[in-house]
């Protein structure tokens, strides 16, 4: 977490610049994050600009020779970063609550000291704001979640996670796309369709799209 | 098959009642040059049979065809390609002449036994350089 | 050590949709075949981490084999590491043991014909895309190679192995050294912890794959439990969860994390990260962006090298 006022910037390697944003993790500093974004992107040298949670990484074309240039427009962009109001689709998931694919959801509620019931009406209360894709193709991370129901990520990550599964890392939550790794804790899947590389833009959602959990089923 | 000695007699005779002053013949195993001392245009010392290079099918070597510098095994590897005594294809790989950061390799133009590799591994060599000397045999498989 | 698949470079500007590169492990390796036939580097190729391996080719091709030392035969003669071939049509290339390194490449003159997939042939695993099917290759499987370009050369010539033209010479031999850099949360472990992460010789456990190499060791534990917020994260990073055992993202790691990250094997190096043999040891060397700019210069050197050597040597031959 970043405690100072000035954003952190670190190199991942010569591959790519991180940049993480101080601030809570809330939807006004996202939309900064996402306008920082749409900044960087058009630089020269910057192959893609990727917003995670109210962070930022950008990965080189070609790496810079000094990135002291970089970083420092960086920073000067961040300070002039508006809150970006990106026009989202609100979309309605239905959601299959605990059973095989969440089977993390008793180890959530016991870690909360709360009842089955209560984690998935507390789950599916919110409006999510999509904050970004990433993880896997069409993964997607959602602003919004009640911290009462937050679960810090597991020790060593499973191998294999379901595809469609509906989970919880530290204080965010989440949708898979496929099958794969994961450290989060599954609490529910959904059958909708993420991604799809034939599609002109291959993911189904992104950022500034809205998500509301429908209670399908609760399996205990 | 060897040319016997009563042909080159009397193609050394030959020599001396036409007046030519050599005679050279090749086939694919071997060749024979027959040279006129021509001190004196005289009936008197009979030709001498002066084999300048003679061949036979007993090796046939195997060459570089481009300049660099030769090696004896692959650079991960402490085996050499062929060892003397071993038997090898037609096209097997003798060695390797290095060319900047290319490895040409040298194929042996028969099957056979190999006899020697005759280049020094580091050494350089250029187009034609002898690099290994083979004993043929009858190819071992069918094609 | 994984599956057999068909990869080219890999898939880099779709990380926004959470699309990581895929790609050769050794990167190095598939552009050096690629350069031996006169393709295009980024032709797809086969990577093949494991033996034995048996393909028939049906029609005259040329083809090279790079990367991992493998005891390979087409038609009853041995190949060479790190050599371009021709095949006839029904021969049989056997690959029969690979004694050291992890995983050899298989290029063929035009390239393997598999379409192209947000940008890409490579195998997308996760997403089930890409490659041949967008899943490893099994016995049965028949590969479409594109036709040979007009820049290809034939006929059996071998390189020299990146291993040696890129060898280190102040690095002792036997160990795989990496270079990395070190990142956003280096300073949170103190200073015993990163001393442990320099000076430990980590084994690759067998749960390493083209995912994430998992390494065993003394446990490197911060100051205090982090747990960050998802963040964009590349092959190479190292994070380092809970239980203090580091794992090296590789190609095909997710393109975001929240683990705490020591620091990032440079791009230079990756490929000897891909050759190191599960059981293996690997060490850490601490490096400076400059000095990691420098060693992909390196790299480049050498690819641009072989290929200027492969031109003259094509036209050389083609004087005769």
């Amino acid at each position: 977490m970043t405690t100072s006022d000035r954003p952190r910037i670190s190199l991942l390697g010569t591959t790519a610049l991180l940049f993480e944003a101080p601030g809570t993790f809330d939807l006004p500093h996202q939309q900064r994050i996402w306008t920082l974004a749409t900044t960087a992107a058009k630089w020269s040298g910057i192959r893609e600009a990727i917003p995670l949670i109210t962070n930022l990484m950008l990965t080189f074309e070609t790496p810079p020779r000094d990135p002291n240039f970089l970083i420092s427009a960086l920073n000067d962009a961040w300070d002039e970063a508006q809150e970006l109001p990106i026009g989202g689709r609100e979309i309605r998931l239905p959601v299959t609550y605990g059973g095989e694919i969440g089977s993390s959801l008793q180890a959530v509620a016991d870690h909360c000291g709360m009842s089955i019931d209560d984690v998935v009406s507390i789950h599916a209360a919110p409006l999510y704001t999509v904050f970004a894709l990433g993880s896997h193709p069409g993964y997607c991370y959602l602003g919004g979640m009640d911290p009462r129901i937050s679960m810090p990520r597991r020790q060593t990550p499973l191998q294999r996670s379901a595809g469609g599964s509906v989970s919880i890392g530290g204080s965010q939550t989440g949708v898979s796309a496929s099958p794969g790794p994961s450290g989060w804790h599954a609490i529910g899947h959904t059958t909708w369709t993420f991604f799809d590389p034939s599609w002109t833009t291959p993911a189904a959602l992104a950022p500034g799209d809205i998500i509301r959990f429908e209670i399908e089923r609760v399996i205990r | 098959m060897p040319i016997d000695m009563a042909y080159i007699e009397r193609l050394a005779k030959l020599l001396e009642t036409s007046g030519v002053t050599s005679i050279e013949i090749e086939d694919k195993e071997q060749s024979l040059k027959l040279v006129m001392e021509t001190s004196e245009p005289s009936v008197t010392p009979p030709a001498r049979v002066n084999a300048i290079s003679c061949s036979d099918k007993s090796h046939v070597i195997a060459k570089a065809d481009v300049a660099g510098h030769f090696r004896a095994t692959h650079p991960w590897r402490t085996k050499p390609f062929a060892e003397p005594g071993q038997r090898i294809e037609a096209g097997a790989i003798v060695g390797l002449v290095k060319v900047g950061l290319l490895y040409a390799p040298v194929l042996s133009p028969a099957a056979g036994i190999l006899d020697a590799i005759t280049a020094e591994t580091g050494a350089m060599v250029g187009y034609g350089t002898p690099i290994a000397s083979i004993r043929p045999v009858a190819e071992s498989r069918q094609i | 050590m994984g599956p057999t698949s068909v990869q080219d470079l890999g898939r880099f500007d779709q990380y926004r949709f959470g699309v990581g590169t895929s790609g050769a492990m050794d990167d190095v390796a598939l552009r050096a075949g690629n350069i031996l036939l006169g393709n295009d580097e980024n032709a797809a190729g086969i990577e093949i981490p494991m033996t034995p391996f048996k393909l028939r080719f049906g029609r005259d091709m040329t083809f090279a084999l790079t990367g991992a030392e493998v005891e390979a035969e087409i038609g009853g003669r041995a190949i060479p590491p790190w050599w371009r071939s021709n095949a006839r049509v029904d021969e049989v290339l056997s690959l029969k043991t690979m004694p050291r390194s992890a995983r050899c490449y298989l290029t063929v003159s035009g390239g393997i014909d598999v379409p192209v997939v947000l940008g890409s042939r490579s195998t997308q695993f996760r997403g089930e895309f890409g490659g041949f099917h967008g899943r490893p290759l099994q016995p049965g499987d028949i590969l479409r190679c594109a036709s040979p370009t007009a820049s290809a050369s034939s006929g059996e010539l071998g390189v020299e192995p990146a291993d040696l033209v890129l060898a280190r010479p102040d690095v002792p031999a036997g160990n795989t050294t990496v270079r990395v850099i070190i990142a956003g949360e280096y300073d949170a472990f103190d200073g015993a912890a990163q001393d442990l992460f320099w000076r430990s010789g980590w084994k690759i456990t067998p749960q390493s794959n083209r995912y994430g190499y998992r390494l065993q060791g003394p446990a490197v534990k911060p100051i205090s439990p982090i747990e960050k917020r998802s963040h964009g994260i590349v092959p190479g990073v190292i994070q380092i969860p809970p239980n203090g055992q580091p794992i090296i993202q590789m190609r095909d790691a997710q393109t975001s994390g929240g683990y705490p990250k020591i620091a990032t094997v440079i791009k230079a190096d990756m490929w000897r990260v891909a050759q190191a043999r599960l059981g293996s040891t690997l060490r850490f060397e601490q490096t400076a962006y400059a000095d990691a700019l420098a060693a992909e210069d390196e790299v480049s050197v050498y690819l641009d090298r072989l290929r200027a050597d492969v031109r003259l040597f094509a036209e050389l031959q083609g004087c005769r």
